[in-house]
């Protein structure tokens, strides 16, 4: 009994230990973000500052760069892009299974076999193609890619989920006069919402957290998305101080941190989804 | 055959099989329907885009006029490119650093705050940097990390070594240090999809186990680790896929830098087309990163290729 009590002792303290040594980043960053961003010398890092500056922080790293201006942008693309494509994915699940569509699987191979690219293989000519296409740095454009890259998943896990639906489902609702329309978007879609929110989650995250596309595909300051706007602050040469780029750290991370801590376990479903 | 059945069921001959009959083509126009958005989607946005990278990979494209064929020039010079070398062998510390660093901290952490009280508590430190993109971490490390950082006084101020070194202007320490701030980001997924593997296992074994004497490793390698395996082919899927595409920290801590001397394929991708206009050797790069990719995924798949995991995986997702 008391060998059970030694080994649970050591597990709180080695967890502890290592859980202080990995928010000690945090700390850092949040003690030095609230610091006037005028007097930073770079010393006495570890301490609170005795002034609250971090609202004024958060204001000039809005300013700067067009932090402000990508925050509504991304927003609108991780609302969107996903929402766009979770639907979609589900179309697309919802017409090889239970629509039977001839040659199903062949098709559905055909858009899952989309997340085999890597990003690398599509930037030079989305790059191009954009240019000639008037795509370049406009919303729509980057609302297309990340549509595009989102549903492949979208469509396997839809897919995944009504493969196990009986069938009879459709053919009660077909008898009872409802369109094809109809029974998806009353009948299966509803039925599979959790799995629905699960993948938007996950693909909200992804494209909030993206940093690739936004680098190539745009340049100016409404379309650019968060993180590439935040890397541009980031850069020694932005002339930006170390508070205020903290700070901007700081509020692109907030929504994830909050949807993620809201939503772990919907979270690793949806990761676990898209392995299956 | 339907017809068949109904003609000889009902004996009134054709009019409910001419009906049925239609019923299935409007059904068979639906379901095209409703998969042609996917379908084209990617074929315009994902394969077009792919082929046509194939295509520049075989060009001297440098972004003005028209690409012009130059056979395998792009791959040879690939070979005998030094920068490819170092950005390879990089690649490969990622990968590997990726794999055993995270994926194994996050097993044992999980296996540390598993069944004690405010065990959730205890993870939460190693769950929050997973919210943060790469972007944002490379931040807070760029911050921690940088000359005369926060590092460097702390290592100072402890009396230890390295407080005046510096961590990302050297090779290949500045891929090492990447690699633990990665870490640092990336443990948080890997502890959650252990713990709800953990929490998915059934008590019967383990108390059985319990009762014949099984303990601490025995407990853990015996009963435990088979167990858990199917989720930690999810795992080790999802790290290695990751470790492979590289990008995010290294651009902004060291922009592949000094010299060339942290980059990764992705880093080098991005740098030989989009800074040196040389879009026909990147797309070289590109296509050797998605070979690489295709040939872990094969590899990875064929080991894991077992009808049993699947049913595993399932509850494990629960």
């Amino acid at each position: 009994m008391t060998g059970r009590h030694a080994s649970t002792a050591v597990r709180y303290g080695m967890t502890s230990v290592l859980g202080l040594i990995w928010l000690a980043p945090l700390y850092l960053v949040v003690v030095n973000a609230l610091r006037p961003s005028t007097g930073y010398t770079g010393t006495h890092l570890w301490t609170p500052s005795s002034h609250f500056a971090l609202i004024g922080n958060f204001g000039k790293a809005m300013t700067a760069a067009g932090l402000g201006s990508s925050l509504a942008a991304t927003l609108f693309y991780s609302v969107v892009a996903p929402a766009i494509a979770v639907i979609i994915g589900a179309m697309a699940g919802y017409g090889i299974t239970v629509l039977r569509l001839r040659r199903g699987f062949a098709w559905f191979m055909v858009i899952y076999g989309g997340t085999l690219f890597p990003a690398q293989m599509l930037l030079i000519p989305l790059f191009f193609g954009y240019a000639d296409a008037r795509l370049y740095d406009t919303r729509l454009g980057l609302i297309l890619v990340y549509v595009a890259i989102d549903v492949p998943l979208a469509a396997f896990v839809m897919r995944n989920f009504f493969m196990s639906t009986a069938r009879t489902v459709y053919e009660s609702a077909l008898v009872d006069g409802g369109s094809p329309w109809n029974i998806f978007w009353r009948i299966y879609v509803p039925m599979c919402r959790v799995a629905l929110v699960a993948v938007f989650v996950l693909e909200f995250t992804f494209v909030w957290n993206d940093l690739l596309f936004g680098l190539v595909l745009t340049h100016s300051s409404g379309v650019r998305p968060l993180m590439t706007t935040l890397a541009t602050l980031s850069n020694p040469y932005a002339g930006v101080t170390v508070p205020v780029i903290l700070a901007g750290g700081l509020i692109v991370s907030l929504p994830t941190v909050a949807l993620f801590l809201a939503t772990q376990r919907l979270f690793a479903k949806g990761l676990t989804l898209a392995q299956l | 055959m339907s017809q068949q059945v109904l003609v000889r069921g009902t004996r009134t001959p054709i009019p409910p099989g001419r009906r049925r009959g239609r019923r299935m083509r409007t059904s068979g126009l639906w379901a095209h329907g409703m998969v042609a958005p996917s379908v084209l989607l990617v074929a315009v946005l994902l394969y077009l885009p792919f082929l046509w990278s194939l295509y520049l990979s075989f060009t001297n494209y440098d972004g003005s006029g028209s690409p012009k064929l130059a056979g395998l020039a792009n791959y040879s010079q690939l070979l005998s490119d030094p920068v490819l070398a170092t950005t390879l062998r990089n690649t490969g510390l990622w990968v590997v650093g990726t794999l055993v660093l995270p994926v194994g901290l996050g097993l044992l952490i999980a296996l540390l705050t598993y069944n004690i009280k405010g065990g959730q508590w205890l993870r939460l430190p190693f769950l929050l940097p997973y919210a943060l993109s790469g972007t944002a971490t490379a931040v807070v490390w760029g911050f921690v990390l940088q000359d005369h950082g926060v590092l460097n006084s702390l290592l100072a101020t402890l009396h230890l070594p390295g407080g005046s070194v510096s961590f990302l202007q050297q090779a290949p320490l500045n891929t090492i240090v990447m690699i633990f701030a990665q870490t640092w980001q990336s443990i948080g997924v890997n502890l959650l999809l252990f713990v709800i593997g953990l929490q998915s296992i059934p008590r019967e074994p383990i108390e059985a186990a319990r009762i014949d004497g099984a303990r601490g490793w025995k407990m853990f390698s015996k009963i435990i680790w088979p167990l858990l395996r199917p989720l930690t082919a999810v795992v080790v899927g999802l790290a290695l896929v990751a470790g492979l595409k590289t990008f995010d920290l290294v651009w902004i801590m060291t922009e592949g830098g000094p010299g060339r001397s942290s980059e990764t394929l992705a880093v080098t991708m991005y740098r030989d087309a989009f800074v040196a206009d040389n879009y026909g050797y990147g797309a070289a790069v590109a296509v050797l990163l998605t070979a690489m990719g295709l040939v872990v995924s094969l590899l990875y798949l064929r080991r894991q290729a077992n009808p049993r995991n699947d049913v595993q995986l399932a509850g494990g997702g629960r």
